[in-house]
């Protein structure tokens, strides 16, 4: 297939050596997840073993699309058992962004395969088909920054100020080709080298693949980083077509400089979103740019003239600044400072966000503190500076003090504490899903809590989030009028999310209803596949709906389709894609039930079920949280409500997974595929397997 | 030797309407330059018509994405290279703005000394195409003077080194682009102006002051950009 380099590199840390897998061999998988789950369902035996299990192997994977104009597609995807999931380790995903993605492409590789452990401490130097393993004793316990600063150095002996910068010619000679980018590293600070369970990988200032904890995992291997420099072509099927395609989306779908939206709450999501606006950087009064992946047409994150804060995005900053906010009145530096302990140390943020806010609620209450029944010594009076994040950060990392706990991340650390099913009832601590901290609200905008806990993660995908709930919520939180009216809402996401038409109705029948399991089928399968495979970036699609496009109408599903058949030179439609999609999440639900995924551990936390969701006030818990303003389907009318204080019916959802594991053609009592499903997406040889393991009805 | 009246004639006689925004310190800058060269190189220089076009770039708007040379690449050489790009931007993620990033394209310098150093015509003036200063790929015999020269004035040198296909490239305002369906060169459009996304390039007709960088790093910001968040000063 065009765009894709023909090779992935499998590395074997065990005996530090080298082999490849010609690409085509999964050619069916395309990209990024897809091939990941396929070789790792290949190269791992047996799938029951821990995250920290030699034998546990890390694909990093990239899609015919990266490092092609084809636009915020500059991403990698990492798949393997992860160690953060609560009670089961499961085989789980991530990605980053930055360079990383396009500079493994142009040395030549679709991705990387880890496997094995090294002896002692190794990183990874790649310059085209030069793969060196090194020794990385000196690099061990230096920051994410530090240890990229040198190996920036070590490989391209050359200055890493721009100003001073040459281009640089690889020892091979000038036929080899010259670069004057520099190496794409990625690595792992002290919370991964300590196999802490929040450990990230991180790349450049704010690239990270946090939530996870793949980190962890490459540093029980012994595996400090990877620098990537390569100076090969990506070869694309038309290029004419994709430099047509890409002025079609930004004249057609990208923000205008010229003509900003700000009515529209734009800054936040989607294709047209405006520059800058993910970062903090200028809220504390900074100048700053804008700052994109490889090739990103909305370039979403920020640099600062302090370089405080440099790429962090989101929750790099929301885990903190309510703490700043509360301390100083207003956002301050402090914050920036602690997103960039946090991709110095190489921590997950999701973990820092849930975990200081329960601190701190059982430090009120005097369960934690010195001399308390939980032992714990953190500088209180320092919250909202960022010295109160260090020292967290700091403790958590190298598992010091109450960090020895906390290392394992929040629910084994609140289950030693003797607290977990109590405060997962309250609602105290806030893990809704697989202990992973509630990103937004199953009681309310329930597409991500089901997604997530009939999956393996936080989905962390905001397809229908931006639309469903930003847009309106923060329109009514303002006293504006959402831009568009819930009914046109509801048709454009039915006429787009092909080939299911899902309607997006969060009433209290809706929630529960087939049209709900339609719309979180098509959320799982679009995301497999035209995301996590081809790498399309969550801050850009899917795009509903888009201040600039024709009648508001978003580049969904035209965009997605036409970026990859240019690159490609294949002719899929939409609803193709969406059948690879299919097929990437039966297997990844028949790795799941290798490692013993059954119906009835689908359950959310307690509270969602016994408390009512937050509302109308800003939510306490997750820093972020508004009252969740939703588009709802109420005796013919469609109209957007608060659907806060709402609380889920165990009984209903449960009718619910039935009606979803039989739109999937899974066993309803188990929740597994069954072999006719697998064997209709050519997945016989899963269906054996999980037979041989009796693991199919 | 060279003397005054040379380059006079030479300003007079090449730069033609387009004077006006020629500095007044480029003639010292010839001066240094000048040094250690034949007549004959000379001439060639002074005689040189200056480009109809220019691109101009605003290091602190660029957002850093590479579009500009994924285009670049690809609307010339049909295939995605960051090292087969005309224009280049390098970056320091960890340092602050603005010291974090600059992107360098071709100056389609007044005297180019790319042209001056080739000594097969490869690189010449294209009179028809409104004197890009212009690589003809087919006499290119691949001994890098022009990369070297642009290098000693303008490091890091603005042409390179097709490793692929081996010959030297440097930016022709999109002149000759056959994987791309647009007209280029001075009058037409540019792969990389067009496909910023945040209109952080974009051409003159008036020849930017040479010496130095002002000229060609320009700002391209204004009140929109200042809304967004952005300093536009
Ligand atoms: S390649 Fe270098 S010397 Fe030649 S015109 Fe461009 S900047 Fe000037
Ligand atoms: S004007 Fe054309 S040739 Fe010159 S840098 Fe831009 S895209 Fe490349
Ligand atoms: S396309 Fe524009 S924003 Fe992106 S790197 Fe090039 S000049 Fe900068």
């Amino acid at each position: 297939m065009k765009g894709h380099m023909g090779k992935i590199l499998r590395l074997d840390l065990t005996n530090l050596n080298t082999k490849e897998i010609n690409t085509s061999e999964y050619e069916e998988f395309v990209g990024g997840h897809g091939l990941g789950s396929a070789i790792f369902f290949d190269a791992v035996k047996d799938k029951t073993i821990s995250a920290f299990h030699p034998d546990n192997v890390i694909t990093m994977m990239t899609s015919p699309l990266c490092g092609t104009l084809a636009p915020a597609t500059g991403r990698i995807e990492l798949n393997g058992i992860s160690p953060q999931p609560y009670p089961t380790e499961w085989y789980s995903r991530s990605n980053f962004g930055g360079r990383f993605s396009a500079m493994l492409k142009y040395a030549g590789y679709d991705g990387i395969v880890i496997e094995g452990k090294a002896d002692k401490p190794t990183w990874i130097n790649i310059v085209n088909e030069d793969v060196e393993f090194k020794d990385a004793e000196s690099l061990w316990g230096l920051d994410a920054w530090e240890t990229q600063e040198e190996i920036w150095t070590d490989v391209s002996g050359n200055s890493t100020s721009v100003d001073e910068r040459e281009w640089y010619q690889t020892e091979r000679g000038r036929d080899e080709g010259r670069t004057t980018q520099k190496p794409a590293v990625a690595t792992i600070g002290a919370a991964g080298e300590n196999k802490t369970r929040s450990g990230a990988i991180i790349h450049d200032a704010g690239n990270g693949a946090g939530n996870a904890a793949f980190g962890s995992v490459w540093g029980s291997k012994n595996l400090k980083a990877i620098s990537v420099l390569g100076t090969k072509s990506v070869e694309v099927a038309n290029p004419s077509a994709l430099l047509k395609s890409r002025e079609w989306a930004e004249d057609n779908y990208n923000n205008q400089e010229s003509d900003p939206k700000p009515n529209w709450g734009s800054g936040v999501g989607a294709f047209g979103g405006v520059p800058g606006a993910e970062g903090f950087g200028n809220i504390a009064e900074e100048q700053v740019r804008p700052q994109g992946c490889v090739s990103c047409h909305r370039c979403t994150r920020k640099r600062t003239e302090s370089g405080h804060g440099n790429e962090s995005g989101c929750v790099d900053f929301l885990f903190y600044d309510v703490h700043d906010e509360q301390k100083h009145g207003g956002p301050t530096k402090e914050t920036a400072k602690a997103g960039d302990l946090s991709q110095r140390y190489g921590i997950n943020v999701y973990f820092l966000e849930e975990g200081i806010n329960y601190l701190k609620h059982l430090h009120e209450r005097g369960i934690l503190g010195e001399g308390k029944e939980i032992e714990a010594s953190l500088p209180w009076d320092e919250l909202g500076n960022a010295s109160f994040a260090k020292e967290l950060i700091y403790k958590v990392s190298n598992k010091e003090g109450i960090g020895e706990d906390l290392a394992m991340g929040l629910p084994r650390a609140a289950k030693k504490w003797g607290r977990l099913e109590q405060d997962l009832n309250s609602g105290l601590l806030g893990l809704q899903y697989w202990g992973y901290p509630q990103h937004y609200d199953a009681r309310t905008e329930v597409e991500w809590g089901y997604g997530s806990i009939l999956g393996e993660r936080d989905i962390n995908e905001h397809d229908f989030n931006w639309v469903v709930y930003w847009q309106v919520s923060l329109a009514k939180l303002f006293g504006r009028n959402p831009p568009v009216k819930a009914e046109k809402l509801a048709k454009i996401i039915k006429d787009k999310t092909i080939p299911y038409n899902a309607v997006p109705n969060y009433s209290n029948e809706g929630i529960y209803s087939k049209n709900m399991a339609k719309l979180v089928a098509w959320h799982r399968h679009y995301t497999r596949f035209w995301k996590q495979s081809l790498q399309y970036c969550d801050w850009a699609y899917a795009d509903f709906l888009n201040p600039y496009g024709p009648e508001t109408r978003g580049i969904t599903p035209e965009g997605e389709t036409r970026f990859f058949n240019a690159v490609t030179g294949k002719d899929i439609s939409f609803k193709e894609g969406m059948e690879i999609g299919r097929k990437i999440w039966n297997l990844d639900r028949s790795i799941w039930a290798l490692q013993g995924r059954h119906r009835d551990q689908e359950e959310f936390a307690g509270y969602t079920y016994d408390v009512a969701s937050w509302g109308p006030e800003i939510s306490p818990h997750a820093n972020y949280e508004v009252p969740y303003y939703m588009p709802v389907k109420e005796d013919g009318e469609w109209k957007y409500k608060n659907v806060a204080s709402r609380s889920l019916d165990k009984e209903k959802f449960n009718e619910w997974k039935t009606k979803f594991y039989e739109l999937e053609g899974w066993n309803t009592e188990t929740g597994r595929p069954k072999r006719e499903t697998l064997e209709n997406l050519g997945l016989g040889k899963v269906a054996d397997e999980l037979e041989q393991k009796n693991k199919i009805e | 030797m060279v003397n005054r009246r040379d380059f006079l004639k030479g300003i007079a006689g090449g730069a033609g309407a387009a004077v006006a925004g020629f500095a007044l310190g480029s003639l010292t800058d010839t001066i240094e330059k000048a040094e250690g060269r034949s007549f004959e190189e000379i001439k060639t220089m002074v005689e040189t018509p200056p480009s109809e076009a220019y691109l101009l770039v605003d290091r602190e708007k660029c957002a850093g994405c590479r579009s500009c040379m994924l285009a670049c690449s690809l609307a010339h050489e049909g295939k995605e290279n960051l090292s087969l790009s005309r224009i280049q931007v390098f970056e320091d993620p960890l340092a602050g703005f603005p010291d974090d990033l600059v992107q360098e394209q071709c100056r389609q310098c007044q005297y180019p000394e790319c042209v001056a150093a080739c000594p097969t015509g490869a690189l010449s003036v294209d009179e028809v195409n409104g004197n890009v200063r212009l690589v003809d790929e087919e006499k290119c015999i691949g001994c890098q003077r022009c990369i070297e020269a642009c290098d000693q004035i303008n490091n890091p040198a603005r042409a390179a080194w097709n490793h692929e296909d081996e010959y030297s490239l440097k930016c022709d305002l999109c002149i000759d682009t056959p994987h791309w369906e647009e007209n280029g060169g001075p009058d037409g459009k540019q792969a990389c102006v067009e496909i910023c996304p945040v209109n952080a390039i974009k051409t003159t007709d008036q020849i930017p002051v040479q010496i130095g960088q002002k000229g060609y790093k320009v700002n391209l910001r204004g009140k929109n950009w200042e809304k967004l968040g952005f300093p536009s000063e």
